[in-house]
């Protein structure tokens, strides 16, 4: 039998061996769990340099933004927007009815057109068109709480595309609605590319076709492949 | 005076000795390894938002796409976030008189920011370009999680330079259709089969380039 150290050493060991385990369950806790604070940053390397990326807060500037606008009353260049059919969608006066130089109705124009319309607009006027995207059945939901609108609520149903008054829109009324809104609806200009709120235009131009069209639209060879169950209930 | 006398006990020290001498430094190695990681340090950060702003809600719940509000994703190293401008498309009309929505209000009148804590920070000498990677099938969710779950945004990943070229080794198993980018429920491990990968690959161009200089300028 060996002979053992006093027992004040044994018991000392003990505990300094248990002690060693508690960093390894305080950093799986903190693995596991969300934290309101950033982390101390140990190495600071080449990590915050004195620079400004985009977005970032400057506080020179009274608006603490370190992007700047444009300053005012100034004009960049190549932006005039003297072109009304390209900027304002206006020929002559009058809404325009085809494209803008430059860009062509084509399958890749109407796909794209498609894709930026289901990202920015499906929300309120539905893929469809019908005016029955989910933000706007949710705003509808708020406005027929039973003890009145949620919150001040007032929200007016989304416009359906196929709105008779709709159809009969322009291309060129279609862009300038994307661009600087109508009634209660805001303008995308800002939010949407110039040449993909024209595809935008041109994307509900088919969609209200495809909505509205009658079997005589249809090549003869395909007829017998259309189902019934379109949102009307039936083909004209 | 006796001369003093080692107790025979102390014969265990030097076995002792010996041992720590050899579990200590694995400790401290495990310590920095796994305490020090950004997995402990970055993931999870969690701040309070000026603005209890929902992404469950509005890319959950509702759908909205990411680019609805991020804009400059596809176009842009910078994916934005929104100006005040995006929220009040809608909140002009819906819930207008929310208190949740006062720094909203605020900043709508006044033309000054909201000032948005910002989660996701690389060190000012990584230059990661999000347009380089959701136009060439790398979705939202590969980095950022399932944020169309999160009441309050998270951190999902560890952002650290290993965890960068884990992907840019070994891409296939992260890509997409681009059509599929903001799709957070598509999960291309499961959804597509290798054979559609190796395909993506082949068609994006994919093959990412492991040099410093690709994001260290």
């Amino acid at each position: 039998m060996i002979p053992l150290p006093p027992r004040w050493m044994i018991f000392t060991g003990i505990l300094a061996a248990c002690a060693l385990a508690i960093p390894p369950v305080v950093i799986a806790r903190v693995r596991a769990t969300p934290d309101e604070n950033r982390a101390v940053h140990i190495f600071f390397d080449m990590d915050f340099q004195p620079k400004f990326k985009s977005q970032a807060e400057n506080p020179l500037f009274a608006d603490g933004r370190a992007q700047r606008y444009a300053v005012e009353g100034t004009v960049a260049q190549g932006e005039t927007m003297l072109d009304s059919h390209l900027y304002e969608g206006a020929v002559n006066g009058k809404w325009a009815e085809t494209l803008p130089e430059g860009m062509s109705m084509t399958p890749e124009f109407l796909a794209r057109g498609q894709q930026r319309y289901n990202i920015y607009c499906s929300v309120c006027h539905g893929y469809a068109g019908w005016g029955d995207g989910t933000v706007n059945k949710r705003a509808m939901e708020l406005m027929s709480n039973s003890e009145g609108p949620v919150q001040g609520t007032s929200w007016v149903q989304a416009k359906s595309l196929h709105d008779p008054v709709v159809r009969e829109h322009q291309l060129g009324m279609l862009y300038n609605i994307a661009t600087n809104g109508i009634r209660n609806m805001a303008g995308y200009g800002a939010q949407i590319d110039l040449e993909d709120r024209w595809a935008i235009a041109a994307y509900v131009k088919a969609l209200q076709l495809s909505q509205d069209a009658s079997l005589q639209d249809v090549p003869p060879e395909l007829r017998a492949n259309l189902q019934t169950n379109s949102k009307q209930g039936e083909v004209k | 005076m006796s001369r003093f006398l080692f107790p025979k006990w102390s014969n265990l020290l030097l076995p002792t000795i010996i041992a720590a001498a050899l579990t200590i430094p694995l400790y401290a190695v495990f310590f920095v390894a796994y305490g020090l990681s950004p997995k402990t340090l970055e993931v999870g950060y969690q701040p309070k938002q000026p603005v209890p702003f929902s992404h469950a809600l509005h890319a959950g719940e509702l759908g909205m796409d990411c680019r609805y509000c991020h804009t400059s994703v596809e176009k842009a190293a910078h994916a934005s976030v929104p100006p005040t401008q995006t929220c009040m498309n809608c909140h002009t009309q819906i819930r207008p008189q929310s208190p949740k929505l006062e720094p909203v209000r605020e900043s709508y009148e006044t033309g000054l920011p909201v000032e948005w804590t910002r989660i996701h920070k690389l060190p000012d000498f990584a230059y990661f370009d999000h347009s380089a990677h959701v136009n060439r099938g790398i979705g939202c969710v590969s980095c950022h999680g399932r944020i169309d779950t999160m009441e309050v945004v998270y951190q999902k990943s560890p952002l650290s330079m290993g965890w960068c070229l884990e992907c840019h080794r070994n891409p296939e198993i992260n890509l997409r259709p681009t059509s599929e980018i903001t799709n957070l429920g598509f999960d291309s491990a499961t959804d597509l089969t290798a054979e559609d990968r190796e395909a993506l690959k082949k068609k994006y161009h994919i093959s990412p380039s492991e040099d410093c200089s690709t994001c260290h300028r």
